[in-house]
């Protein structure tokens, strides 16, 4: 939500399915474009395309080897991400917690008068 | 005794269009219900500092309508409204939702309480009219299971630190 503003490129990089899958290939090592392709089913063009996405907002690194380039995770650019989910889940439970609080000091007084 | 309940609600994602969050609370399920659909208790609780709550009000009926205003400390104003389609207490209300910052987005938000043996649980559900209403819940979470696997992604590159 608004917690998120200051990171949001990086959610909205993996909050495509076609480039989650293209960040999970590449956990298991450094590929080429073609390698990618192989493995799910898009065309050269739209890898490529993912990829600059990824690259710009720096979740994948790349380097060219002879005329090949070979891309990798840059794992540290997830952070926010990780940050932003334990966040969601703590900013519930702070305002389930102050709830809770609010009953049981509720509860000290003896009861609560109604209406 | 009295069980530490902070911190434990349970989060989860049963379907494409839903998020449902539960916590217990150690208290008569009046008492919560109270909580939860009066003002005068809202505004207590309603806020995290230094965000303030500028505005509660509940017309807790059929067709009647609630709203609530936070400013935070930008000067940002959010603000969750609707009106009531099932209101039974102390067990359960249904209404629509509208958060003003996502203005296309339709939800109805369940709120349903349950009493056993002092505890009362609280479930509150978000039912969102498409999925993108529900994105918009979790942000980059295209799927059901993509919460759970961005988590495995995220758990396999930077450990549990």
């Amino acid at each position: 939500m608004a917690r998120a503003s200051t990171t949001s490129d990086v959610f909205n990089a993996v909050g495509d399915a076609n480039r989650r899958a293209i960040l999970d290939l590449l956990l298991t090592g450094e590929k080429a474009v073609g390698a990618i392709v192989g493995q799910i089913s898009l065309p050269q063009p739209q890898v490529s395309t993912h990829l600059r996405v990824l690259g710009d907002v720096g979740l994948v690194r790349s380097r060219a080897e002879g005329r090949r380039r070979l891309y990798c995770l840059a794992p540290e650019q997830l952070r926010p991400l990780r940050d932003w989910v334990s966040s969601y889940e703590r900013a519930i439970n702070d305002r389930l917690d102050r709830m809770e609080d609010y009953l049981v000091e509720l509860q000290r007084q003896g009861g609560h008068s109604d209406t | 005794m009295t069980p530490d309940r902070h911190g434990s609600a349970v989060i989860t994602f049963p379907n494409e269009l839903e998020v449902v969050i539960s916590r217990k609370f150690d208290a008569p399920i009046a008492l919560v219900f109270d909580v939860l659909t009066k003002p005068e208790h809202v505004t207590r609780w309603g806020a995290t500092a230094p965000d303030r709550m500028t505005e509660c009000s509940i017309d807790l009926r059929v067709g009647g309508s609630y709203r609530s205003s936070f400013v935070v400390s930008d000067g940002t104003v959010f603000s969750i409204s609707g009106t009531y389609l099932e209101v039974e207490p102390p067990v359960r209300t249904v209404e629509t939702w509208h958060f003003n910052c996502w203005p296309d987005v339709e939800a109805v938000e369940t709120m349903e309480l349950h009493e056993r043996d002092a505890v009362t649980t609280f479930t509150w559900r978000l039912a969102f009219s498409d999925q993108a209403g529900r994105d918009r819940m979790t942000e980059f979470d295209g799927q059901q299971d993509s919460l759970d696997e961005m988590g495995e992604i995220l758990a396999s590159l930077l450990g549990s630190s």
